[in-house]
């Protein structure tokens, strides 16, 4: 299908200026209708954000410690490349195969440098064909219609033109059963896959279905392959730390993070889930410097939320910094914390309780009836559990001990909870609602 | 000797750079002058190729390669191998055909492939006297390619091989899946009579 190239607009993401030259020169004897360039990673989300184009070259070495693979991955993020417009990976070397092979999130093509006009233009022809076929599906997908989304891919996986994209219909379809929450039909369709091929994201596939299933000694195990095996597959390293998290192995977590993270700096969803894996860990310092990093430098307009906001003032609640974390939730804008979920308002009043009981004390008490009654996050009830602890508030403790200690995230917070009681000097009684929980899980088991 | 290695590849990928901007530069003037330079790009793209196939072979011959498998369309990777090559061939007066019955994706590392096609191709060429054709069929669970063409054949096709043909043989034998592994075939005849190379994949 050739494509009418009179009006589509590229744009070209080097940071080197004979690489942007080159780009253009061969974009547009191609015929493409305008060139526009980015010099760096921010113009580009700048140039797409405000204006999209239909093509986007992007080189895979950017400078200043990123990648165009790192700006896939935050325009995916944020949701600002549309399923109509080809992002192509263009490289000069072998080794960004080695990262296409493995990770989750691909470009629509990679090409190697040099190439000529004419492979351009027949790549980027693959490309749209791939496009059109999958077109009804992306569409139901990204509207979170997922019966419909898979009700399309499996009457187009029988048709002839299906037959080229076998591997990415099944990839998809595991996707969506994932995002779905089906997690035990995202399991069944990674293993289909990897019957046919031992594909590394599809074995990361397995191991995150796995965790959704809770079961996690059998996820360790599966993620555990992927990463030894392929050092340049940074995203199976996330996988494992948030599993090691689930399983209570928060050192084994902030170690693998670790590594990963001195290799790609500015991958700021990364240091989050490093923070979190040192907190849990105990090692403050460098979840607070983790947390510090990104507030200031994730730059993306409305990268940092609020509950960015909440995690740096827990750190610092966790490192005994306690004026630092009061500074923290002061500057929170009033209009911001007015509008805030129950469970960020409980995380928000609980650690000014802590930090500065004068300014928090009372409206975290005036919540209280609400923080009993109501379902709240983990991390949230963690929180409130710090503050009812140190204003003596044993019933509301008590009860979001009992809370965390019955659900699903047990293992990853009990080494925190008892440490909280300790801090106490209520060793015993944790252990008490230890006991009880687990009297009572024995009972509904029966 | 990493070190050693990363100096390399850095000289490479500069090298690339510096020849890709020839290469649009002279796609340039054709488009401006209605010009046909295709053997000066040939020329530039062998060149950038070459190197990299150098800098593969010695991975290869060191056992530290390893592959980048993803799902390839077979028919785009031989719709490739077919635009890379046609051309240049035609210059010399031998035509290139194709045939892909292949419709399916199929697990391999894509570049490579594609060089070791490439290669195949051009050596096809050099020896041909008017035709060279590349195929590409399923034969039991396998992927198979051959080139073959119409010239005198590789005089001893059990025989001392070239770079290129080492490259092949181990890059096909890499390709491992469910415990089979790819091989490369060299032998004299075929339907055009010449020289048939043929790379079986798992």
């Amino acid at each position: 299908m050739p494509i009418d190239y009179k009006n589509k607009r590229f744009l070209v993401v080097d940071d080197q200026p004979l690489a942007r030259e080159s780009l253009r020169a061969i974009a547009q004897t191609a015929g493409a209708f305008s060139v526009d360039f980015a010099p760096g990673y921010q113009d580009a989300i700048f140039k797409i954000r405000n204006n999209c184009p239909d093509v986007v070259l992007c080189d895979y070495i950017l400078g200043e410690g990123r990648s165009g693979q790192q700006l896939l991955e935050e325009l995916r993020r944020f949701n600002l490349l549309p399923d109509e417009t080809i992002f192509m990976m263009v490289t000069g070397e072998q080794s960004y195969e080695q990262v296409v092979a493995a990770v989750e999130l691909v470009p629509d093509d990679y090409i190697i440098k040099p190439f000529s006009p004419d492979k351009l233009m027949l790549r980027l022809e693959k490309v749209a064909a791939k496009k059109e076929f999958f077109a009804g599906f992306y569409r139901e997908k990204r509207k979170q219609e997922y019966e419909k989304a898979l009700a399309i891919l499996a009457a187009k996986k029988e048709t002839e033109a299906g037959r080229a994209y076998r591997f990415e219909t099944l990839r998809q379809e595991a996707e969506v059963h994932l995002a779905a929450g089906n997690a035990e039909q995202a399991e069944a369709a990674y293993r289909g896959i990897l019957e046919k091929y031992e594909f590394p994201w599809a074995r990361a596939g397995v191991a995150k279905s796995l965790h959704h299933q809770n079961r996690l000694t059998e996820a360790r195990a599966e993620i555990e392959k992927v990463v030894t095996s392929n050092t340049q597959y940074f995203d199976a390293a996330d996988i494992k730390a948030n599993i090691c998290m689930a399983q209570g192995e928060h050192e084994e977590a902030q170690k693998t993070l670790d590594a990963v993270a001195k290799k790609t700096p500015r991958n700021y969803l990364r240091k989050r889930l490093l923070a979190e894996a040192a907190e849990l860990n105990g090692d403050t310092e460098t979840a607070r410097a983790a947390m510090a990093d990104v507030v200031a430098n994730d730059t993306m307009p409305g990268a940092v939320s609020t509950e960015d906001q909440l995690t740096l003032a827990r750190t610092h609640v966790g490192a005994g910094d306690l004026i630092a974390a009061e500074k923290v939730l002061v500057l929170m804008r009033e209009s911001e914390v007015m509008n805030l979920e129950l469970a960020q308002q409980a995380s928000y009043s609980a650690l000014l309780a802590v930090a500065s009981p004068e300014k928090g004390r009372k409206k975290f008490a005036g919540l209280r009836p609400a923080l009993i009654a109501s379902p709240l996050s983990t991390v949230s009830r963690v929180d409130v559990l710090r503050a009812a602890l140190a204003v003596d508030d044993r019933e509301l403790a008590d009860g979001q001990a009992r809370e965390l200690m019955s659900g699903e995230d047990a293992k990853k917070v009990f080494g925190s909870v008892r440490k909280l009681y300790a801090l106490q000097g209520r060793e015993n009684d944790f252990r008490e609602i230890q006991r009880q929980v687990a009297m009572q899980r024995i009972h509904h088991e029966e | 000797m990493h070190r050693l290695l990363d100096v390399l590849a850095s000289g490479v990928h500069d090298t690339k750079n510096q020849l890709f901007y020839a290469e649009s530069q002279i796609a340039e003037a054709e488009a401006k002058h209605g010009l046909d330079l295709s053997e000066a790009r040939y020329a530039i793209e062998t060149a950038a190729v070459r190197l990299t196939r150098t800098l593969t072979a010695y991975h290869l011959l060191r056992n530290d390669a390893t592959l980048a498998v993803v799902p390839v369309v077979v028919a785009d990777l031989c719709d490739e191998v077919v635009l890379d090559q046609r051309r240049h061939l035609a210059h010399s007066g031998i035509e290139l055909v194709h045939n892909c019955s292949v419709q399916d994706e199929w697990p391999l590392d894509r570049d490579l492939i594609t060089d070791v096609l490439n290669n195949a191709v051009q050596n096809a060429g050099r020896h041909a006297r008017s035709r060279v054709r590349l195929t590409a069929w399923n034969e039991g669970d396998g992927l198979h390619f051959r080139v073959e063409d119409d010239g005198p054949g590789y005089a001893d096709p059990d025989g001392g091989r070239s770079t290129g043909l080492i490259v092949a043989e181990r890059v096909a034998s890499l390709h491992e899946r469910q415990g089979r592994c790819g091989s490369m075939h060299l032998a004299n005849g075929g339907e055009f009579g010449g020289a048939v190379f043929e790379l079986r994949l798992p």
